[in-house]
């Protein structure tokens, strides 16, 4: 067991013939991934390592089982493409793409939120949006949709991780390996401001996986989404949780990379973020190895 | 990309806001031609782009055409927070007492997935002061980003904002504030204050206006706008290369990796190693030889580095590649100060061998974060004492 995708996850490829889609769909398919098809307008018809293209999403579902699909589509088209494999009834859809404008994510998770309501109304899977800007996820030792490097997640582990950041969830992934933990499932969320999916969404999902014992939480400044995360925590959650809260000695006001780290005001303060997850109890790590050992207290309690 | 007060007005001057009329001058004689031309007393207000250009003197009402000229050559090129005062704008003055000042503004909000309309009647004051001493002032409420805000909702808000005055002539300028938000890709947009006068008649004296730099590839006809010399030296080019940079005050140790996140927390562990990150430097992915060169040659160039911190995380990122990145800087004189790096990803062993090759006391690997960070923070501390 693990969330949202496993061994028999389905998997298509929008943008499979682009450089970085052809490069992870290799490395997705190297790690064990089913990929079923991709999807390239215009190239429909073609087959790319032996996978057939599809001009179009709605093509691609009516000719196989698909349960997910990762999106290399450059910023301008990429809200599109979400919204093309949403209508097409694909019930999870990750977004890799980095640099997407704001507001057409503001509408695309808009829309989305209303196809998943619609599509629970009437007994359905609903639709589920990971990312702009993210890394995907992965169950370790089953499936990866997504970017990261597939040494780290080889073994399965009982740890669940979600995070904000691309290259500290690899860091988080290798320590929790090295410290023979390993993890069960790990979620990007993305470090853009509008995402679809926060961290209050995912945590509900690893109460429920009895194959995870424990979840680590890796933040940053910026924006409410931890502050809500350690809300959620206190009133629902009985498994324990670890966080880490990146940029903490980041200025004010300065957009460090990621367009979702930027403190205004009193919003999004490492000071704020603390104090909510405190008041969860749920122990934060100075540095990124202390996370190792507070998952290692929290599961001996 | 920030705008000047100007051009957010022009922006929501197209969309058909009542703003405050007004024209840029760049030196002391151009204020006073367009004072005399106004034939009335003016305000000139130096266009930087920072906040608090009135508590630092730049924003000055001029009830003459020689006090508008007396305004202008103190205003224009004195510094505003670091910035230099260049251009100004000299718009009418209005009678503040005749009338009220109120502040609407639209914010980008991921708690809400959207914009965030705000409103007060507490206007012409920073709205963070609102926020902080009497929030329960600020009327927040969601605006759809497909219909973008309706008059209904923007008479809704006006009212639980208690403001007086034309409340369709004042939801109508809301909506419009709204519309160029969404269809300009605004990520701020402020209208502060909005000037209400004696006719009930909604005025917009004073703007900001931030656009999504995300989306700035269609919005073209407002590249002419962007302003290098507002921005460090460094940091324009930074955007050459692609690399997303931030100039850091008081630092002394350089700070590089692949990620905005390892970036951040690379940043942390500088300071918890009892130095200051003199920036902020991701290259991205796919760390290559010339990539990590460009980016060793940018921040030598910085005189408040001492030492260079490399963090790179990646399980394809070649070690090797990003050694010969460095010992290509050393080989070509730009690298003078020590490099102190963490480099785990593959052909680390290959990195290891060139860097025996090259065997130089600037360039040391070590093998986590931590140990390259403190060495760093070490080398930069002592650089400093040795001066």
């Amino acid at each position: 067991m693990s969330i949202l995708v496993n061994k028999d996850t389905h998997v298509i490829v929008v943008g499979m013939t682009g450089r970085e889609g052809a490069n992870h769909t290799k490395a997705m398919r190297e790690f064990g991934t089913q990929v079923v098809a991709g999807v390239t307008p215009g190239k429909g018809g073609q087959t790319h390592e032996g996978l057939p293209i599809y001009n179009s999403v709605a093509e691609a579902v009516s000719n196989h089982q698909v349960d997910a699909s990762i999106i290399f589509v450059p910023p301008a088209g990429a809200a599109d493409a979400v919204l093309e494999s949403a209508h097409a009834g694909v019930p999870l859809v990750i977004l890799i793409t980095e640099g997407v404008p704001t507001v057409d994510m503001m509408k695309a998770v808009q829309e989305v939120k209303a196809l998943d309501h619609a599509s629970r109304e009437e007994g359905g899977k609903g639709v589920r949006l990971i990312g702009g800007n993210c890394p995907g996820l992965i169950s370790s030792g089953e499936c990866k949709i997504g970017i990261m490097p597939n040494s780290i997640y080889a073994e399965k582990g009982r740890i669940g991780l979600i995070s904000r950041s691309g290259t500290l969830t690899y860091e988080a992934g290798k320590l929790l390996q090295n410290a023979g933990l390993g993890t069960s499932t790990t979620v990007g969320i993305g470090g853009d401001p509008v995402i679809g999916t926060t961290f209050a969404d995912v945590l509900p999902l690893f109460e429920a996986d009895p194959d995870t014992d424990a979840i680590v939480v890796i933040g940053e400044i910026g924006g409410a989404d931890e502050e809500a995360a350690a809300e959620y925590i206190k009133n629902n959650m009985k498994k324990p949780v670890v966080a880490f809260i990146s940029g903490r000695s980041a200025p004010a006001g300065k957009r460090m990379g990621h367009a979702g780290a930027i403190i205004m005001g009193n919003v999004g303060t490492p000071e704020s973020k603390l104090a909510a997850f405190k008041d969860a109890n749920v122990p934060v790590a100075d540095t990124m190895p202390e996370i190792i050992e507070l998952v290692k207290q929290v599961l001996n309690k | 990309m920030k705008l000047h007060e100007y051009q957010g007005k022009e922006i929501l001057r197209q969309f058909g806001v009542n703003v405050q009329d007004g024209k840029v001058a760049y030196t002391p004689d151009e204020v006073r031609t367009i004072a005399r031309e106004y034939g009335q007393p003016v305000v000139v207000k130096a266009q930087v782009h920072v906040g608090g250009r009135g508590k630092a003197g730049g924003v000055k009402f001029s009830p003459t055409i020689d006090k508008a000229h007396e305004n202008a050559e103190k205003i224009l090129g004195m510094d505003i927070k670091g910035l230099t005062v260049n251009k100004v704008l000299v718009t009418k003055a209005v009678d503040i007492d005749a009338g009220v000042e109120y502040y609407v503004g639209m914010i980008v909000d991921r708690n809400v997935q959207s914009f965030t309309l705000m409103a007060s009647a507490e206007g012409g004051v920073e709205i963070e002061e609102v926020a902080a001493a009497t929030p329960e002032k600020i009327i927040r409420h969601r605006v759809d980003p497909v219909t973008g805000l309706r008059p209904y909702e923007a008479r809704e808000v006006a009212i639980k904002a208690g403001f007086k005055g034309n409340l369709n002539k004042i939801a109508d300028m809301m909506v419009k504030m709204s519309k160029a938000a969404l269809e300009r890709d605004a990520v701020l947009v402020e209208i502060n204050p909005l000037f209400i006068e004696a006719d009930g008649t909604p005025l917009a004296l004073d703007t900001k206006f931030e656009i999504d730099d995300n989306a700035m590839y269609r919005h073209k006809d407002l590249l002419s706008w962007r302003e290098t010399e507002a921005e460090h030296p460094l940091e324009i080019e930074a955007a050459k290369y692609g690399f997303a940079y931030v100039k850091l005050d008081d630092g002394n140790v350089g700070v590089l990796g692949n990620g905005a996140g390892i970036v951040m927390t690379s940043l942390d562990v500088v300071n918890r190693a009892g130095a200051k990150p003199a920036n902020f430097l991701d290259i991205g992915g796919g760390a290559k030889a010339e990539i990590v060169y460009n980016a060793v040659k940018l921040v030598s160039k910085d005189s408040d580095v001492k030492a260079i911190f490399i963090n790179i995380f990646g399980g394809i990122t070649r070690a090797d590649e990003v050694a010969k990145g460095v010992i290509q800087a050393l080989n070509e004189g730009i690298l003078t100060k020590p490099v102190r790096m963490r480099i785990a990803g593959t052909a680390e062993t290959e990195a290891k061998a060139l860097l025996a090759e090259v065997n130089s006391p600037l360039i040391q690997m070590y093998p986590d974060m931590f140990q390259a960070a403190e060495a760093a923070a070490q080398d930069a501390n002592n650089a400093g004492e040795n001066k």
